[in-house]
């Protein structure tokens, strides 16, 4: 088996300096692993395997002419398929945007080209990253590699799914009410949601734009550090971009002795009551983290209910602000769980717009408070291992158990990554969340915790 | 929620036509609607709305970015 699939994209940049791999050879034998296990994974909604061995041929000609531009030049990622890349489509997963062709890089992919790195493809995802997974969309919903009858996690499915079946490094995902981390958790890989504005929106098709995010997939946290760190920066095509220069990997290396780490066990301990493997997955990491020097102590936070439907309230708003034109005319285009969902918008009162961004704000009130007690958040990302993804009344059931959504709705940088297998052989996951631009801080943690464990280097059988 | 109640809905929301095509679809939203609005009650006030922390001169959008201290 060739190990080229699963090197990180800080291995892929070390070999091209050794001259020990081209960029050619690598996509060469990504695309051929892809041509084998798309027809069971359903990872992309478009490849693009000319427009990439182009760019490896660029790739390979410029850093042989000794034009290396950094850490990502030559190195191949995938992109969600609600993300412009000029020429390719942005369906959105969906018929209603099935021709669609984008004229231009959405601007966090523009600063991937710029750095190098090279596009593989558009990647599935849940209907207009909301509707999902469905079996009712022109294509179908992408599986998870560990157990290809379970649900990788929505609505980034194609990028988490792709990560960890070895067919890329780097991903895009978006996040509007956990995204980015649902995948992550179920597919057992990286996933970072970084402070709201920090990754410009420009070129994404919305979900909900005070609840939007886009951020980086990968198989090690220091990759996500990396991918973070090409494609931040200002855009004034994003109203909510901020300008807040960071180094995000700078405190990777560094170890977790004397930070303080508040463990939230009230959300899945009493508001959600997760899996028995989920909550001991989670003691698990606090006791790893607490022998690496850290300081745990027990942090409370506003029930999980009260986040969850205050960002379901605003989500369902804008979403139908976006959709009301299109809904009321070409309805029967649309998949039956986009429907569902986002026809909510449209019977929500103004009066409970206006109470939800009341509460939006009590509740990031509360969320900062916490982070003058506490450095870092430890907290359960999903409730359970992933589901079957046929089975409706458990993906139902299972869907909303999770303590993602209260960071998109406060802003507040948030991952995800894999801490353990169920007995199923399923990956568990930990969540991560720091102070409004405590990125570096959160990436120094998780780094520390997966130094500790190395379950990133566990990969499903694949082959 | 009583059928002549969602017909109001329907009609006030213009989806007539969406509701004839598709009125399971219809009714799971406008169930799921009254459930959130009922899941966001609480006490808040003006000190919890967002004009507050508008200044002159400000950009009145977005309305909440996270470098505006909460």
């Amino acid at each position: 088996m060739s190990s080229l699939p699963w090197m990180s994209a800080a291995g892929i940049a070390a070999a091209y300096k050794a001259r020990r791999l081209s960029p050619v050879e690598l996509v060469t034998d990504l695309l051929a692993r892809i041509e084998r296990l798309q027809p069971r994974l359903h990872v992309f909604t478009r490849l693009d395997a000319p427009g990439a061995l182009a760019a490896a041929r660029e790739a390979e000609a410029e850093i042989a002419a000794g034009r290396h531009r950094g850490p990502l030049h030559g190195v191949p990622v995938g992109v969600k398929d609600v993300i412009d890349v000029g020429g390719l489509p942005t369906s959105c997963h969906s018929r209603l945007m099935r021709d669609h062709v984008a004229a231009e890089d959405a601007g966090a992919v523009a600063r991937l080209r710029e750095a190098g790195a090279i596009v593989l493809g558009k990647l599935s995802t849940h209907e207009f990253a909301l509707g999902g997974p469905s079996f009712d969309l022109p294509f179908p919903p992408a599986r998870n590699p560990w157990n290809p009858d379970h649900h990788p996690g929505g609505s980034s499915s194609g990028s988490g799914a792709g990560l960890a079946a070895g067919l890329f490094p780097l991903a895009l995902g978006t996040d509007t009410g956990g995204s980015v981390r649902h995948p992550a958790s179920a597919c057992g890989i990286v996933g970072l949601k970084p402070t709201y504005g920090v990754v410009s929106r420009h070129g994404v098709f919305p979900v909900a734009w005070t609840l939007d995010h886009v951020g980086p997939m990968a198989r090690t946290v220091a990759d996500a550090a990396a991918l973070l760190q090409a494609m931040a920066g200002h855009d004034a095509r994003d109203p909510a971009s901020v300008d807040r220069p960071a180094a995000y990997g700078a405190a990777l290396d560094q170890p977790v002795r004397g930070l303080r780490i508040g463990f939230v066990r009230r959300f899945h301990e009493r508001d959600m009551v997760a899996d028995p493997q989920v909550a001991a997955a989670l003691e698990d990491v606090a006791a790893v983290l607490a022998a690496e020097g850290a300081r745990i102590s027990d942090v409370d936070l506003p029930p999980l209910g009260e986040f969850a439907a205050v960002n379901r309230a605003i989500l369902t708003n804008e979403a139908w602000a976006v959709h009301a034109p299109w809904m009321r005319t070409r309805a029967g285009e649309y998949g039956q769980l986009s429907r569902q969902r986002m026809l909510v918008g449209a019977f929500l009162r103004a009066e409970d717009l206006v109470q939800a961004q009341r509460r939006r704000r009590q509740l990031t009130r509360a969320v900062n408070a916490a982070f003058r007690e506490v450095d870092v958040l430890l907290l359960a990302s999903s409730m359970d291992p992933a589901c079957r993804i046929e089975a409706a009344d458990e993906i139902t059931r299972t869907y909303p158990r999770q303590a993602r959504t209260p960071f998109n709705l406060t802003g507040h940088p948030a991952l995800a990554m894999m801490c353990g297998l169920s007995a199923a052989g399923l990956p568990l996951s930990v969540q991560f969340t720091g102070p409004l631009f405590g990125v570096a801080q959160v990436l120094r943690v998780a780094a520390a915790y997966e130094r500790a464990t190395g379950w990133h280097e566990r990969h499903p059988a694949l082959d | 929620m009583s059928p002549e109640e969602l017909r109001a809905l329907v009609r006030a929301a213009r989806l007539d036509d969406v509701w004839a095509a598709f009125p399971d679809d219809v009714a799971i939203a406008a169930g799921a609607a009254e459930a959130i609005g009922r899941a966001i009650a609480g006490p808040a006030g003006p000190a919890d709305e967002l004009w507050p922390r508008m200044r002159p001169n400000d950009e009145p959008w977005p309305p909440m970015r996270p470098d505006d201290p909460a």
